[in-house]
């Protein structure tokens, strides 16, 4: 009996916060017009969230690897689109209510394209498999270039859109993080993890290996649908060329860096990936961005080069005290820092390497590939590793002063 | 379902035309073939989808452009005066410049990039190979020149072309063309002693006007008797470069098959890429053993680079290994990721099947069907043409 | 229980918290779902413009402090960087000059770039930025696909957007959409009608990049012009932006035995193709294309086989006109070369047009200014004159036709707008 009190608070819990944050970031809006860009970042943020532990659902819990996600994102934006532009004129429910259809509709859609993708997993195996789920992306994407009614390279447009839907949004990243959190303690999530370890020994056992993949497929692409479709209304106009190879490379690198079947590693990943690209925008003063020089550039490449070095070594050879282990990391990682003003200055006295510089917008995707790297390289198991992040976990690094997760 | 079926309504089939398109695709094909076996022999060994070869092409591309610069085949190079000419050394030299910075390159990037992950999980090598690739790319875009470069199309000394007629079409049409068209060249003379060549309507005098909208009416006829005289004979253009270009991936291949099946070194990557645990306990040098799958996979990169940017004249940026990368990749896995041959194979077949594809008169969906192709194939034979499938976990 | 409660009442309690910190002033309702209406943007479809446009009901950013910030979308990384970077160093060019000069009633100018990094998405955020950052007006992009993204968020906060490469036609149905640039229902006739009349071809031949919206676009109306006057288009190929092969479709072209071929996507792709279309044997065949085919490199990525090959242009840098030697002097007096694309004349008038409009605005708002774009007339620009005016954003402008040499373009044939 206890047990429904404590859902049910909690889903009026989360309602709560849900339409308090919209109204919340609403106000602010309605305050300073500007906050709108951090409006939209939250928007894309939360559906970048649905994304990442959508895949996550597939990649690393049923560990079926899919590479072409961002296929399933763009079946659901174009079915939502679809949908919208020819319904919503003729039916009698509000912005509000729409939400809810198109979000379904092109759970539905993007659903169907899953179970086609997902029945090639029964016979495909690993990279083959990864390469079919690309494969259909491709597909799908030029296929849309090919077709007029569907706007070609040009894109639709979707008339009836509905800029205020962060709550919608917020509400499909929970409800896809409850499904994976929920799916994973109950016995039918424990049939997905031994498919995952297992596929031989888990069909012996008596599970349903067919059933298993097919559902993550469904189930997986259905929310990445649903956030096509919600992201199609917010934007107002979709493009073929939103959905990319590169789109699917980044969430698939969402999940793994955040630590493959950790719910809370994907959703803190797909934030940090989604915001990283972001920063860079931020770093202007009076109107000018920051300048970067090639003497700045070189130190820092340097630096980072040495202190990843020490720091995997650390990791990987230290045998000492957590604490004192935590400490030289600081210790190179400030050093590092250090490290790069001090050669930056001597480097500047180089004319060559003082003259080039560049704007630090033009530098935002070699930030995000370098991040990559460093992080794969320091925590190849991604920053979460396999264990999921809990309040128990939380209170317990509170109390000891200690990070909980211990790499074995 | 109609919107769904209207490009259907465009095929069109030109049997005359199927062995020039055939042959355009086994050209093609071949250096899909030259990429994938970089992807293929990577995987072989390491079982990892190296997403960064296809940015190894594109260095090689560059690395080709810049010795071609340093030769003096620059653009202001070949106004001058004396222009630089090109003959095989030439080619040779870049071939070399080009494979050698790319097994630089490749090595380099296994000995950073990848070796540290070797104990880790596959999928986390995979986010590494994602984000080198990235780097490359927009890295290369800090520092290269910011436009699109090319080749110089004088770099390439074999640019004519060489005709090998399947079937001859009837004497009397050849004899009505020829007629035609000698009406053509006249009249052709005609208007160059009255106007410049190139000259506009609005530039050109009334009688120059006249000859031309005669000449107009007889290019129409001898165009149309060219067609007759195409629809009537079969036969196949080649560019005596694009041959070399293919005799050279042969070479290429076959001296990588060499390599693999006949030296020690290549009986070392068998064994590693049939056991790599197996192997490094059997004292198998396994670290030696990838540097070099690196070297000669990197090196058949910068091979293809050097010669699809000199013989093809395409576009280098650094955005040139994406499109070419995947589809090289894609034919690895068509022929079964981790089989030499198989790459080879599929290579070959994707640039087929992808020139047929625009014969039908798909040419909008051209990359898709190395897709389509790839799933269906994948469907009957889950490991590839030639590879065996084996169950693995991510 | 308390594992399960936990998250839920956190997050409830913070966001009370924060609601009761704030107070926010909600217009439109009282409930987080509540009452706001959708916005009621125009479809923009595939339909041309016809009907007059809907000014934007929002009031726009307010000129501030002694600063007047313009923003600029470009794409600064991805595969249009080469277009990116230049309209970068024209608009930085004009600001530099604006500056020297004054400024605009002693209040000096301030261009701020966002990386829009090829990307529709990025675009968006870029520009959502930049008018958050105070632009009054925001210029940009190279592409219509992303153009487009840009102009929604534009358009809902009522800031004037001036479009530099963006040809699509149809994206000129927001009231606050201008550009520098003609549309594709100019451009292609003028190439058709050039081809027909000029040229005397009768069966061309179409080459189309379906990937990117700026080829697609002038292949249709270029098609429409051509048939229109009594020409036949033999075939249409299609490829995609980054492809290197095209013999296979070359092949096909061969085979109908054209006297021209339209190509009109960009010049990465032109130039190998043209070679293509020799090595294949098509060799006295008449070589036509767009203003994507304009930049320094288009000869070392032709060779041969592309000189002698016409295409539409904004300007030409042999040109007398007083404009375009003064911006050229300037250029090569910044930065040491010529402009590598278009892109960089275009760069510039787009911030000159800004400027000048800025200058004319009755209020120092983003309404006044666009009052005050829309009202342009004759605006003298290096890529010709500029009038807004009556013109739904469009500007009827001049159109070149050049002619591909070795030593640069040659210019074969000017078009007015109502030439044809």
């Amino acid at each position: 009996m206890k047990i429904w009190v404590v859902r049910i608070l909690s889903i009026i819990g989360t309602l709560v916060a849900v339409f308090g944050f919209e109204f919340f970031m609403r106000g602010l809006v309605a305050q300073d017009q500007s906050l709108d860009y951090i409006y939209r970042l939250a928007v894309l943020a939360g559906l970048f969230v649905t994304l990442a532990v959508s895949l996550n659902l597939i990649n690393g819990i049923t560990g079926q690897f899919s590479i072409g996600h961002a296929s399933f994102y763009m079946v659901g934006a174009y079915a939502g689109a679809t949908l919208t532009n020819s319904l919503y004129k003729i039916q009698p429910l509000g912005p509000e209510t729409w939400l809810f259809v198109v979000a379904l509709g092109g759970a539905v859609a993007a659903g169907i394209a899953g179970l086609i993708v997902g029945l090639h997993s029964l016979r495909l195996k690993g990279d083959y498999l990864a390469i079919v789920t690309l494969g259909f992306g491709e597909i799908i994407r030029i296929i849309v270039f090919n077709q007029p009614f569907l706007g070609g390279s040009f894109g639709l447009n979707i008339a009836d859109k509905n800029d205020k839907s962060l709550w919608a949004v917020l509400l499909l990243a929970i409800l896809c993080i409850a499904v994976c959190r929920n799916l994973c303690q109950t016995p039918h999530g424990l049939a997905f993890l031994a498919v995952r370890e297992d596929e031989v020994a888990s069909s012996a056992m008596g599970v349903n290996v067919t059933r298993v993949k097919v559902t993550a497929f469904i189930v997986g692409s259905a929310f990445a649908g649903a956030a096509g479709a919600l992201l199609g209304v917010y934007d107002g106009l979709i493009t073929p060329d939103t959905f990319r190879m590169d789109v699917s490379f980044l969430i698939l690198t969402m999940v793994v860096l955040g630590g493959t079947g950790s719910i809370t590693g994907s959703v803190i990943a797909a934030l940090l990936l989604f915001s990283i690209p972001e920063w860079p925008r931020f770093m202007v003063e009076g109107g000018k961005p920051w300048q970067v020089t090639g003497a700045t550039l070189l130190a820092g490449a340097i630096c980072l080069i040495v202190s990843v070095y020490l720091v995997k070594r650390t990791i990987d050879e230290y045998h000492g005290p957590q604490r004192t282990k935590t400490l030289r990391i600081v210790g190179i990682v400030g050093g590092g820092i250090i490290g790069t003003v001090l050669l930056g200055t001597v480097f500047g006295l180089i004319p060559v390497l003082a003259n080039r510089t560049w704007d630090v917008g033009a530098l935002r995707m070699v930030f995000l590939a370098v991040t990559l790297i460093v992080l794969m390289l320091i925590r190849p198991q991604g920053i979460f590793g396999h264990e999921e992040f809990g309040w128990q976990k939380a209170m317990k690094a509170l109390r000891f002063g200690k990070p909980g997760a211990n790499p074995t | 379902m109609d919107v769904l079926l209207s490009p259907l309504a465009g095929l069109q089939m030109d049997f005359g035309a199927l062995p020039q398109q055939l042959v355009n695709g086994i050209l093609i094909g071949s250096i899909y073939a030259l990429i994938a076996l970089g992807y293929t022999m990577v995987y072989g060994v390491l079982r990892l989808i190296n997403f960064a070869h296809g940015e190894v092409f594109m260095i090689g591309c560059y690395a080709a452009l810049f010795t071609s610069w340093a030769m003096g085949f620059t653009a202001t190079g070949m106004q001058a005066a004396k222009p630089p000419t090109s003959n095989i050394v030439t080619l040779l030299i870049m071939l070399f410049v080009s494979m050698a910075v790319c097994s630089l390159v490749g090595v380099t990037i296994e000995r950073f990039a990848y070796r540290p992950m070797r104990n880790q999980s596959r999928i986390a090598s995979l986010i590494t190979a994602i984000g080198v690739s990235l780097l490359l790319q927009f890295g290369g875009q800090l520092f290269l020149p910011p436009l699109q470069q090319n080749i110089q199309a004088e770099v390439n000394p074999f640019r004519d072309t060489i005709s090998l007629t399947l079937r001859q079409a009837p004497a009397s049409l050849k004899q009505e063309f020829k007629t035609a068209s000698l009406a053509q060249k006249a009249a052709e003379e005609r208007l160059a002693e009255l106007a410049p060549p190139g000259a506009l309507t609005s530039e050109l005098s009334p009688e120059a006007l006249e000859v031309r909208e005669r000449l107009s009416e007889l290019t129409i006829k001898s165009n149309s008797l060219r067609a007759q005289v195409n629809d009537a004979s079969v036969f196949v253009v080649i560019q005596k470069g694009k041959l070399i270009m293919f005799a050279a991936a042969l070479v290429l291949m076959i001296i990588l098959r060499h390599i693999v099946l006949k030296t020690a070194t290549g009986r070392a990557m068998r064994a590693v890429n049939h056991d790599f645990q197996s192997a490094s306990l059997m004292g198998v040098n396994v670290n030696r053993v990838i540097t070099y799958t690196f070297m000669i996979g990197s090196a058949l990169a910068g091979a293809g680079a050097m010669m699809n940017s000199t013989f093809e004249g395409t576009a280098i940026t650094p955005f040139a290994g994406v499109a070419l990368g995947v589809k090289a990749f894609v034919a690895a896995v068509l022929g079964g990721i981790g089989n030499i041959p198989g790459a080879v194979l599929g290579g070959i077949l994707m640039g087929v099947a992808e020139s047929l594809v625009v014969w039908v008169g798909l040419s909008g969906y051209k990359d898709a069907i190395a897709f389509v192709i790839l799933i269906v194939i994948l469907l009957f034979r889950p490991g590839g043409l030639l590879g065996s499938s084996a169950v693995e976990k991510v | 229980m308390i594992r399960q409660l936990l998250p839920a009442g956190l997050c409830a309690l913070a966001i009370s918290a924060f609601m009761v910190g704030c107070k926010p002033a909600e217009p439109t309702g009282t409930t987080g779902t509540g009452s706001s209406t959708p916005s009621t943007s125009t479809s923009a479809g595939t339909t041309p413009a016809t009907a007059a446009r809907t000014a934007p009901e929002a009031p726009g950013n307010e000129i501030t402090g002694d600063t007047i910030k313009i923003g600029l979308v470009a794409s600064q990384n991805g595969e249009l960087r080469p277009w990116g970077i230049d309209t970068v160093s024209g608009a930085k060019l004009a600001e530099e000059e604006v500056n020297a000069a004054g400024g605009i009633n002693g209040k000096k100018i301030q261009v701020m770039v966002g990386d829009s990094a090829s990307n529709p998405q990025d675009g968006k955020n870029a520009a959502q930025k930049l008018i958050a950052d105070g632009a009054v007006v925001v210029l940009g992009e190279v592409a219509s696909g992303i153009t487009a993204q840009m102009n929604e968020v534009a358009y809902e906060k009522g800031v004037p957007l001036i479009a530099i490469g963006a040809t699509r036609t149809d994206l000129a149905q927001k009231g606050n959409f201008f550009r520098v640039c003609y549309t594709d229902d100019f451009q292609g006739p003028v190439m058709a009608a050039f081809a027909y009349r000029e040229l005397n071809l009768r069966r061309v031949a179409i080459m189309t990049d379906r990937s990117t919206p700026y080829s697609t676009g002038l292949s249709d109306s270029f098609r429409k012009k051509f048939t229109e006057l009594g020409g036949e288009i033999v075939t249409e190929e299609f490829y995609q932006s980054k492809e290197t092969q095209f013999t296979a479709q070359l092949t096909n072209v061969k085979g109908k035995t054209p006297d021209g071929i339209f190509m009109s996507g960009y010049f990465p792709e032109v130039g190998p193709m043209a070679r293509q279309i020799r090595d294949i044997g098509m060799k006295d065949v008449k070589l036509l294309g767009g203003d994507g085919w304009d930049s320094t490199e288009l000869t070392s990525g032709g060779g041969d086989a592309i000189i002698g090959g016409f295409f539409c242009n904004h300007y030409n840098n042999q040109e007398p006109r007083e404009e375009v030697k003064k911006f050229l002097a300037a250029w090569n007096k910044k930065y040491a070369t010529t402009p590598g694309t278009t892109m960089g004349a275009l760069g510039y008038d787009a911030t000159m047009l800004a400027v000048d409009a800025i200058r004319r605005a009755t209020t120092p708002n983003s309404k006044g200014i666009l009052e005050a774009l829309e009202a342009t007339e004759n605006f003298m620009s290096v890529s010709g004159k500029i009038t807004l005016k009556g013109n739904n954003g469009n500007p009827p402008k001049r159109a070149l036709v050049v002619e591909v040499s070795r030593t640069g373009q040659v210019f074969r044939k000017a078009y007015e707008p109502g030439d044809l």
